[in-house]
């Protein structure tokens, strides 16, 4: 799969800062049947940086920063689909007019791109402001790159400002994550466009031992294939983000942004539970 | 099953459907497990030839969906038809050539999914207009309270075998055990919607995407492990979701053979007994074969 050839191109997106929404029954019910009132899923949240834990929040999927939608439903999907992590935004209307913020991954269904801005340009913002995207990255494939990887989802500046490395005789690519976590907990997300979808890992805290899994972070699923919808293969590997936070409701939970996916013994994820540095230690560092 | 039940306690709702057509984008093609793009029927609409007993797998199609796919036009009301009609329920064809014929529920697909005899499909078009008595919601075994029972009349229920084993658990009879790996598109929805796709299901694909369930029958009742489907269909070890396999053949990846859920509780909950015949077929049809 060695992707479209070519250069990249740009696109000047459209997204509308989006409404949280409810339907008219407020309450969601856990996997032991307890109801819960989902707070944080979707809209804009405060006080929730990259590098923040997953599992830190009474929150369902929250995510950092500010959800992007349009309200054309097949504009939606191509906004979701061609926004990339690593993509900047700006804010063009409303009293955060200005404020530069970064996408940091995106989720499906209807599909929103999430966008993480400073705490004080969010704390401006308002449902219904205008952000654009300077959308590029899909189709971009980094030179020497095996043609038995995908890349999806990235900017094309993304991947050399995180720990991902590509072997320059074309062998492969490693990229140190925080955790690989066995494809039978993968959840919302299988079976669907990993271009344009998050895939929901079904993990409590337990699950990772030593590791604090942190918004932002890289994490690699084993025996899942996500070149075009995502699904079971033995002996593959996916890497991808971690862009929004834990879920109560069964079958979700912290949601991963696809970025690479390969055979195992070619996209070699490296774990680091305790001193991996993933999107929240990049946007720390100079450009 | 010989199983205590509160099967008086319930009630039955009339729910108006309608055969919905099959649907389909300028686009055509999606892309399969192999990376190959198809464009292939099974979802929505009647589909022909194809009922409870016979192979999930081996066909070139996409979803597919045995039987009419039926839907209510009105978003309320189909809800209520998505989330209240169980497997085994009656559906009565109420316009068209085919009036009066009488099918049954073999399970959800975002489509209720009602097979009937051949003759009688063949008759059927997008449109024509069924009513479903829906009754199993809210079917409790009080021997059993571990057990959540979903989308199962109570007439399915007294034509499976086992029921409450000497040792206290619920034995359950079924086709196959199928491996957490396998669950596909379909998790994290409520377990009265639509079912839970199987994946490692591609007949002539190459091993790496097999997990040996290639044998599915429609209309085979499974036990998914690692599966707890009581509030919504998720992970958790040691858990068991047993299910129906209501629609068959997928192309799409991530997808594949999907099961209705019946039951669901802890493993230790459960007495599982493999039956080549734990099937539909034998539950529902008077002469399951032999009657098309």
């Amino acid at each position: 799969m060695s992707g479209t050839p070519g250069r990249p191109v740009g696109l000047s997106m459209l997204g509308i800062v989006e409404n949280a929404e409810l339907g008219t029954e407020p309450y969601r019910v856990d996997a032991d049947g307890q109801p819960y009132l989902p707070v944080g899923d979707g809209g804009v949240v405060l006080g929730l940086d990259l590098g923040d834990p997953v599992f830190s929040r009474t929150a369902d999927h929250a995510a950092p920063g500010a959800c992007i939608v349009h309200p054309d439903p097949v504009a939606r999907h191509g906004l979701t689909t061609y926004c990339c992590v690593g993509n900047t935004a700006v804010v063009r209307t409303g009293d955060a007019a200005g404020a530069e913020g970064v996408v940091i991954g995106k989720r499906g269904e209807r599909g929103r791109v999430i966008v993480a801005l400073g705490q004080d340009d969010l704390a401006r913002l308002r449902p219904g402001d205008e952000v654009a995207v300077h959308a590029v990255g899909q189709g971009w494939r980094p030179a020497h790159l095996s043609p038995d990887v995908s890349v999806m989802n990235a900017d094309p500046g993304l991947l050399s400002r995180l720990p991902v490395s590509v072997a320059e005789d074309g062998s492969g690519i490693s990229a140190h994550v925080r955790a690989c976590v066995p494809g039978r907990l993968a959840g919302n997300g299988i079976g669907r466009p990993a271009v344009s979808w998050d895939l929901d890992l079904q993990l409590r805290p337990a699950d990772l031992g030593e590791a604090a899994l942190l918004l932002g972070d890289l994490i690699a699923v084993t025996d899942i294939d996500a070149r075009y919808t995502m699904g079971y293969r033995r002996g593959w590997v996916t890497v991808g983000v971690v862009s929004h936070g834990a879920s109560r409701l069964p079958g979700h939970g912290p949601g991963m942004t696809p970025l690479l996916t390969g055979p195992a013994d070619v996209l070699r994820a490296h774990a680091d539970a305790v001193g991996h540095g993933g999107l929240g230690w990049a946007a720390g560092q100079p450009h | 099953m010989n199983v205590g039940t509160n099967a008086s306690d319930l009630i039955a709702q009339v729910l108006a459907g309608e055969v919905w057509p099959p649907l389909a984008d300028r686009h055509g093609h999606r892309v399969g497990a192999d990376g190959r793009p198809f464009a292939l029927p099974g979802m929505g609409g009647v589909t022909l030839g194809v009922h409870c007993g016979d192979p999930a797998l081996g066909y070139a199609s996409d979803h597919l969906e045995p039987g009419a796919s039926v839907r209510h036009r009105d978003t309320a009301a189909n809800n209520a038809l998505q989330f209240l009609c169980c497997t085994g329920n009656a559906v009565r064809v109420t316009s068209g050539p085919a009036a009066g014929a009488v099918g049954h529920v073999i399970g959800q697909h975002a489509y209720v999914l009602a097979d009937f005899a051949e003759p009688d499909l063949a008759r059927m078009a997008p449109g024509d207009q069924v009513s479903v008595t829906a009754v199993g919601q809210g079917l409790a075994l009080p021997d059993h309270p571990a057990v959540v029972v979903k989308n199962c009349s109570p007439g399915l229920l007294s034509a499976m075998p086992g029921g409450t084993a000497p040792d206290g658990r619920l034995e359950v009879h079924v086709t196959a055990v199928i491996p957490a790996e396998a669950v596909g598109a379909g998790a994290g929805m409520s377990s009265e919607y639509a079912n839970t796709d199987l994946m490692g299901a591609y007949p002539g694909l190459p091993p790496a995407f097999s997990l040996g369930l290639e044998h599915l029958r429609i209309g085979d009742v499974v036990a998914m492990r690692d599966a707890d489907h009581r509030f919504g269909r998720g992970y958790r070890a040691d858990y068991l979701a047993i299910g129906v396999i209501s629609t068959g053949q997928c192309r799409l990846f991530g997808h594949g053979p999907g099961a209705s859920t019946l039951f669901s509780g802890p493993a230790e909950a459960f007495r599982l007994v493999t039956d080549a015949d734990a099937n539909l077929a034998r539950y529902l049809h008077e002469s399951p074969r032999s009657a098309r």
